[in-house]
């Protein structure tokens, strides 16, 4: 596509709003930018500045907006959903390394990787609640459907730690193995899932008391998850393997699928018509998209540098928990149906 | 140029899921997993910036050279292995090792007490649409800070003892901008990397402001006859502009070498008046017996004796210190 067409792509995407049902965003969480691609011309339409090493991206409460955690800048950019445009900044939030809000949508919560901490904000007006210091760098987050509890992967002491949501207080702090790093919380209820960057497997974990119940052997650097959408497939990106794999969590959970996706694997999205899945490849600048039925590469699309997080501009329906409000905690969505 | 990119990233991921990878996954490293990466990229850049060195500009000073050929070219082996130890990342890779920690002690201090790094796009939104422009306002700033830092280098006897290494080569070429002591690019590369991190340089661009920076060090140290043009020597540091830097202090000209500090662009000795433009063409060197025989010497012994420099300079200052009631 040359760069004429891009340009009146471009324009067409902003000026009809069809951003919303069309478009992409990454992160190119080396150079400070976001990419939006054309999700059916498997094209970047524009790249725009965006704080400092984004990471991360979250979709708010309301289905209105995106927000992205810039983490060195120590505040969150709000995009327009239709548009994928900047519309505010919300300031003072330090280190939104992951980002999450609870399925009640009272809580939004970040790991702050670098600085060593977990904050609880009030979700409406971002209002600090509670910011828990604790050793080796705070990753992941996910919440238990009560919205009591937020998990949090620690990936330099290899423990999760759960921490009560009302009251911002430790719960528990539990060794889990090497690396831990993506984390979900499985529609029962009573499983997390958690992947293991720095071994070749995920474990399950009781979210009641942190203990490891299972493991399976999954791919080199098991980092993240992200829900195929039927509430019992989760796809797992495998960084140091270059694999995405298809784990079926009915029972004891096991892997019926993979797919090899190079450079480092990392944050996935679906498209809304639930036909494909896009994977950024932090190493390569470019997003893999694989055809969910095959499990087979049928894209890529280049961006920027170090592409990390994925976000589907997309209806809020997609994403919506049982009461009605969109739970995400950044590219690894709760998935409840 | 996606092409190119495509190759470029290819390669080093090959590199790095081929060597590095398995290496910090089996030793339980995977905290150190990105920066890895980084320093593949690095490594590479520096196998092409040797290849622009030995080739392209060693093309200039073997066609055009300013000094010709004498007895002293065998001095010149030595800077050349500063400049694949420096380049390949083996210096740079210690120096990050070292400096790491505390850069990053420093930066999450700051950081949790508030400051945020600014981003020239926040006040210039118009910057931001335009990549190159962006750069080259950071490559700007980032010059000025390297402008003091190198009259710090001439100020303080302490780090001019450790500089004088980089200024002892008497056969100044393109290979002997990588002449330092590890001390000395410990200390610089400390100071930039804080500034840059302070004014809101990105990782992405400070690799690239590095690649290119020194490659016009290296080209500023070349032994050429040319001229950038009387427009061009005031735009750029070119090789006539730096050579009098290195020049050999006379009688006449006791201190010819605090003039002509910037590393890239001379608007800096323009403004603060160190800028010296003449057609003069002087030998090259320390007029001190002690810094002059650092010629002949190897890497190790280099490093060694001019750390006992460095020590020498820096007791007295400790023990007058230690005096004072």
């Amino acid at each position: 596509m040359n760069r004429l067409s891009i340009a009146a792509l471009a324009f067409s995407l902003v000026v009809s709003g069809a951003a919303r049902a069309d478009s992409v965003i990454i992160l190119n969480s080396d150079e400070a930018s976001y990419s939006i691609l054309s999700r059916s011309a498997r094209t970047e339409v524009v790249r725009l500045p965006v704080g400092r090493e984004p990471h991360h991206l979250i979709l708010s409460p309301d289905g209105k907006e995106v927000l992205i955690g810039s983490t060195a800048t120590n505040e969150l950019l709000a995009l327009d959903i239709k548009t994928g445009e900047r519309k505010r900044v919300v300031k003072d939030i330090l280190d939104p390394y992951h980002l999450g809000f609870s399925p009640d949508g009272k809580w939004f919560v970040t790991a702050a990787y670098r600085l060593d901490h977990v904050d609880i904000y009030h979700a409406d007006g971002f209002r600090l609640a509670g910011r828990i210091f604790i050793d080796g760098l705070p990753s992941h987050i996910a919440f238990d459907t009560e919205s009591k509890t937020v998990f949090v992967t620690l990936q330099q002491s290899g423990r999760v730690a759960a921490f009560d949501l009302a009251t911002q207080t430790l719960k528990w702090n539990m060794p889990v193995g090497n690396a831990p790093a993506g984390i979900v919380m499985l529609p029962d209820d009573k499983r997390l899932l958690v992947a293991l960057t720095g071994e070749d497997r995920i474990v399950t974990v009781d979210p009641r008391d942190g203990a490891v119940k299972g493991s399976l052997q999954t791919g080199k650097g098991a980092h993240n998850f992200f829900p195929k959408g039927d509430g019992r497939h989760y796809f797992l990106s495998n960084r140091v393997e270059g694999v995405v794999t298809l784990i079926d969590t009915k029972d004891e959970p096991k892997v019926v699928a993979s797919v090899r996706i190079p450079g480092g694997p990392d944050c996935m999205d679906i498209t809304p018509d639930g036909r494909e899945l896009w994977v950024t490849q932090r190493f390569l600048r470019r997003v893999a998209i694989v055809d969910m039925d095959t499990m087979k590469v049928v894209g890529s699309v280049p961006v920027g540098k170090s592409p990390h997080g994925v976000f589907m501009l997309k209806s809020t329906a997609t994403v919506t928990a049982g009461a009605g409000l969109p739970v995400r905690a950044a590219s690894t969505v709760s998935d409840r149906k | 140029m996606r092409d190119l990119i495509d190759l470029w990233v290819g390669v080093q991921a090959w590199l790095f899921e081929t060597l590095v990878s398995p290496v910090l996954f089996h030793f339980g490293l995977m905290a150190w997993y990105e920066p890895g990466y980084g320093a593949v990229e690095f490594v590479m850049l520096g196998v092409v910036q040797i290849a622009v060195i030995a080739i392209g500009m060693r093309y200039f000073e073997r066609r055009w050279p300013l000094e010709k050929a004498g007895p002293d070219d065998s001095l010149v082996m030595v800077d050349r292995i500063y400049t694949v130890l420096n380049k390949l990342g083996l210096i740079p890779l210690a120096v990050f090792i070292l400096t790491y920690p505390l850069v990053q002690e420093i930066e999450l201090a700051v950081r949790s007490w508030g400051y945020m790094p600014p981003r020239l796009e926040r006040l210039l939104p118009w910057i931001g649409d335009n990549a190159l422009l962006s750069f080259l306002v950071y490559f700007v700033l980032y010059d000025f800070a390297a402008y003091w830092l190198h009259r710090g280098q001439h100020a303080f006897g302490w780090w001019w003892a450790l500089h004088s290494l980089h200024h002892s080569q008497r056969r100044v070429t393109v290979w002997t901008d990588d002449r330092n002591h590890v001390i000395d690019d410990l200390l610089i590369t400390l100071a930039l990397v804080l500034f840059s991190q302070f004014v809101g340089v990105q990782p992405g661009e400070y690799v690239t402001i590095l690649m290119v920076g020194r490659l016009i060090e290296s080209w500023s140290h070349a032994n050429v006859d040319m001229s950038f043009g009387w427009l061009g020597e005031r735009l750029l540091v070119g090789p006539r502009f730096h050579r009098l830097h290195h020049a050999l202090s006379t009688p006449a000209e006791r201190h010819i070498q605090d003039h002509n500090f910037a590393p890239v662009f001379p608007i800096w000795d323009i403004l603060f008046g160190t800028a010296i433009y003449d057609e003069k063409t002087r030998p090259t060197g320390v007029d001190d017996a002690a810094v002059d025989a650092d010629n002949g010497r190897g890497w190790l012994v280099q490093q060694a004796t001019v750390f006992g420099r460095f020590l020498r300079a820096l007791l007295p200052r400790f023990r007058r210190r230690a005096s004072v009631p």
